[in-house]
């Protein structure tokens, strides 16, 4: 047991704190603006962010798994940390499906939360995912990939405001002759959805629908939508905050809670 | 069960003249999983750079409006093949499976007949 780290508090980006987290090999939750990257001795076990759809969503959405049998592995296995095992053991997944599908939810997220690389807010030591032990990534692949990730954006259409605000058509634009995914993605565009919400409405990756709404504003037929006819502040130009960090709502009751006093 | 080592090691024992393989998303281009390859062949950089003959391909076939899937490619070089892969997965989060095959040694129709069989372990 090394006691509770703070080296990672040294770093200004959430990348170099995961670095530092990785040599010490800690074992925790690192939260940032965007979600929260899970560590076990050192290497990324999984990624969570409210910008991308969750294993759960992507398992169901995709019928690989009835809601059923993915809420029932989560009511036996949660508190343990075993969802994952326990889905495998009853069946209900192939162990390699499982694998895939998790790998992929975690870099997906692992885009939001390090594209941008602010600073890295807390860090829960000991902290454990409810999912379990899937698979692990070191830390080094995981920053690298998405690294990679935002570049390959922005070489399709260099504009990172896409991947948060939400988006609509430009208008007389003419989308004849779409691939498929491109078609689909853009009809789910209507003024009002973000990147984010329009990957849940299609049960698909966030990062695969960013490259498709970027290749469609490339092609001039998406761009970010206006913001709404001024509802009072909260500033124009703030990204709108999706993230709940799971202690926020224990702080907001507790604020209630003082302020009811 | 297989997981995804296991389905990657499958391939390359089970597949003669196999001497390396790949999981590989190509929306992104990142490889899921490598087994093989070393120095002299980065699965990575391969793994992008097939990418982009899948995209290719899939786009062409758009263009000429063929409704039809890609189930495989191979790529002939003077001593090795490439057998690219299209998993089907339902969710349509496309990935393949790639594999590098000596070609004194390999048996394209038996290694198209295994490349089935795992795949058959992987979808989602």
């Amino acid at each position: 047991m090394t006691g509770v780290t703070t080296a990672w508090t040294a770093h200004e980006t959430t990348s170099d704190a995961l670095g530092a987290l990785a040599r010490e090999g800690a074992t925790g939750a690192l939260s940032g603006e965007r979600g929260i990257v899970y560590l076990a001795s050192g290497r990324v076990v999984h990624v969570e962010s409210a910008f991308t759809p969750g294993l759960g969503a992507l398992l169901t959405q995709s019928g690989a798994l009835a809601p059923d049998g993915w809420w029932e592995a989560v009511d036996g296995g949660g508190t343990r940390h075993r969802v994952g095992d326990r889905l495998v053991d009853s069946g209900r997944l192939a162990a390699g499906a499982l694998e895939v599908c998790h790998l992929g939810a975690l870099f997906d997220a692992a885009y939001f939360v390090l594209a941008r690389d602010s600073r890295a807010h807390r860090f829960r030591s000991g902290a454990v995912h409810w999912l379990g032990a899937v698979r692990s990534v070191p830390v080094d692949s995981v920053v690298r990939e998405s690294r990679r990730r935002r570049d390959l954006l922005e070489r399709i259409w260099p504009d990172p405001a896409l991947d948060t605000v939400p988006l609509t058509r430009v208008p007389d634009a003419d989308p004849a002759d779409l691939p498929a995914r491109r078609g689909r993605t853009l009809t789910q565009v209507d003024g009002v959805r973000t990147a984010a919400d329009i990957a849940a409405a299609l049960g698909c990756h966030t990062y695969h629908t960013l490259v498709e709404l970027r290749r469609l504003a490339a092609a001039g037929l998406v761009t970010a939508a206006p913001p709404p006819p001024a509802p009072a502040p909260p500033g124009p130009g703030a990204p709108p905050v999706a993230w709940d960090d799971p202690d926020a709502a224990l702080l907001r009751r507790l604020r209630d809670a003082l302020e009811a006093l | 069960m297989a997981n995804l080592e296991t389905s990657l090691k499958e391939c390359l024992s089970s597949i003669d003249g196999a001497t390396a393989a790949a999981l590989v998303d190509y929306t992104s281009g990142m490889a899921l999983g490598t087994l093989g390859g070393g120095k002299e062949f980065n699965l990575e950089v391969a793994a992008a750079g097939n990418t982009d003959v899948v995209r290719s391909k899939l786009r062409t076939m758009e263009h000429l409006g063929l409704k039809e899937e890609i189930e495989d490619i191979l790529i002939t070089l003077s001593n090795q093949y490439h057998l690219i892969r299209l998993l089907k997965g339902r969710g349509g989060n496309g990935l393949f499976l790639y594999l590098v095959l000596d070609s004194n040694r390999a048996n394209l129709a038996m290694a198209r007949h295994q490349m089935r069989r795992i795949e058959s372990e992987l979808e989602v």
